[in-house]
C-alpha cells in the first residue's frame, strides 16, 4: 500500500466540501452586491469606496483564498487521477502549485494594497495641465 | 425472430488484436442475450469462450458489455436491446483473457483488502448468536444483495485510472460491514478506506449505481463510509 505525502484524504475532501458551500454562498453575496444592492449605476467610484472598506476586504480575501485552493486542490486530484508518468507528474503538480501560489499572492496584494484614488477633477479644472 | 449479434473475439495465441465478428441467430421470443452466446457457441462457433453459470441472475459469472453498457448477459433480453446489431464485449477495465473472459484478479485483491467479514473480537452474548434489530438490519439489505459480477468497477472511470483503486464493489463490501452494528472492524479497515486508493479516488461519477443488476445504489453507500471516516477524524 502506497503511503506517504498525500497518503490519506479525508482532510482534502472534507475541505473541499466546506469550501465548495461557503464559495457558493460567497458567490451568491457577490452577485447580489454588484448587481441588485445598489439601484444606480454601477460606476468606479462605487465599487472603489466598497473595496477600500476593511470588511470588504476581509469578504474578498476569503473569497479569493478558497477559490484558489478549492480550484487547485481540483486541477491536483486530476493530476494524481489521470498522470501516471512520474516527470510528468511531478512537474504538473509543480505547475499547479506555481500557478495557484502566483494567483494568490497578486490577487492579495491587489486587494489589501487598493486604495481609492483621489477624486478625478473635470478637465475644465485643471487648466492647462490636460493637453 | 433473427438477430445479428457483433462479438468481440481475441486469441491470445494468435497474436492479432481483438475483432469483432458479426453472428445471425435465430432467437424465441423473450430469449436473452446468454442463450445468443448459447446459441452461436453450439451452432456456429464451438471456439467462443465466456463466463456463465447459474443463468438467473444470481452468480455474477456472465457479466458483459452489452451495446455499451455493463450488464449480465442472461438478464437482459435481446429484444429489449435498441442498437441493433448488438454488440457484445467484455467487461472494460480489465485485461482481456479470451473473447468475453477477463482476468478478474484485481477486482479479487481489490475485495480482500477490505477485509469482507465479520470482525468482532467479543463472543457472542447469548453464546449463539448477535441479536439485530430489523431497523439495524435495514441497513444491510441492500449492499447483501451484491453477487460480485463486477459490472460496476469495470465502469468505474477511477478505476480505468487506477487499477489499485478499491473500486465501488470493494466499497460495498466494506459498506456491508463498516455499517454492521456487531461489526467492530473499523480500526483494521481504515487506512485501507482512508487512502489515496480508497475512498477518495470516488468521484461520485455514478456509473456504478446506473449499471448495478441489483440496483444498489453504491455512491450512497460510499458517501456514508466518507461521512463515518470524517467523523471518525475531525
Amino acid at each position: 500500500m502506497e503511503r506517504g505525502i498525500g497518503s490519506g484524504g479525508a482532510f482534502a475532501w472534507f475541505f473541499q466540501r466546506i469550501s465548495g458551500a461557503v464559495l457558493v454562498l460567497a458567490l451568491l453575496l457577490h452577485f447580489w452586491v454588484l448587481h441588485y444592492s445598489n439601484q444606480g449605476e454601477v460606476t468606479f467610484e462605487i465599487v472603489a469606496q466598497r473595496l477600500a472598506t476593511p470588511v470588504w476586504k476581509t469578504i474578498d480575501l476569503t473569497f479569493l483564498v478558497l477559490a484558489v485552493i478549492h480550484g487547485f486542490w481540483g486541477f491536483l486530484m486530476i493530476v494524481r487521477d489521470y498522470v501516471h508518468s512520474k516527470n510528468m507528474r511531478l512537474f504538473l503538480v509543480a505547475a499547479v502549485w506555481t500557478v495557484g501560489l502566483v494567483i494568490a499572492v497578486m490577487g492579495a496584494l491587489t486587494i489589501i494594497g487598493f486604495h481609492p484614488p483621489l477624486p478625478v477633477a473635470p478637465p475644465e479644472q485643471l487648466g492647462g495641465m490636460v493637453q | 425472430m433473427q438477430y445479428t449479434l457483433r462479438v468481440y473475439r481475441y486469441d491470445p495465441e494468435s497474436g492479432q488484436p481483438g475483432r469483432l465478428v458479426d453472428y445471425t441467430v435465430e432467437l424465441e421470443k423473450g430469449a436473452t442475450v446468454l442463450d445468443a452466446l448459447g446459441e452461436i457457441k453450439a451452432h456456429q462457433d464451438g471456439s467462443l469462450v465466456y463466463r456463465r453459470s447459474c443463468r438467473s441472475g444470481i452468480c455474477g459469472s456472465c457479466a458483459m458489455k452489452i451495446n455499451g453498457f455493463n450488464r449480465l448477459a442472461c438478464e437482459t433480453q435481446v429484444e429489449s436491446l435498441g442498437r441493433k446489431p448488438i454488440h457484445v464485449e467484455p467487461l472494460p477495465g480489465f485485461k482481456p483473457i479470451k473473447d468475453l473472459v477477463v482476468d478478474l484478479e484485481p477486482f479479487w485483491n481489490n475485495l480482500h483488502r477490505t477485509l469482507p467479514w465479520l470482525i468482532n473480537p467479543n463472543p457472542p452474548p447469548t453464546d449463539k448468536e448477535r441479536p439485530q434489530s430489523p431497523e439495524e438490519f435495514a441497513w444491510l439489505e441492500m449492499p447483501m444483495t451484491c453477487i460480485l459480477c463486477a459490472s460496476c468497477t469495470s465502469s468505474c472511470p477511477s478505476f480505468w485510472a487506477d487499477r489499485t483503486y478499491l473500486g465501488p464493489a470493494a466499497l460495498n463490501k466494506a459498506f456491508r460491514y463498516e455499517f454492521d452494528t456487531r461489526d467492530q472492524g473499523f480500526g483494521q479497515r481504515r487506512d485501507t478506506l482512508d487512502n489515496r486508493h480508497g475512498l477518495w479516488r470516488c468521484h461520485t461519477i455514478m456509473n456504478c449505481n446506473d449499471c448495478c443488476p441489483k440496483h444498489i445504489r453504491i455512491t450512497e453507500e460510499i458517501s456514508w463510509l466518507k461521512r463515518k471516516v470524517v467523523e471518525e477524524k475531525y
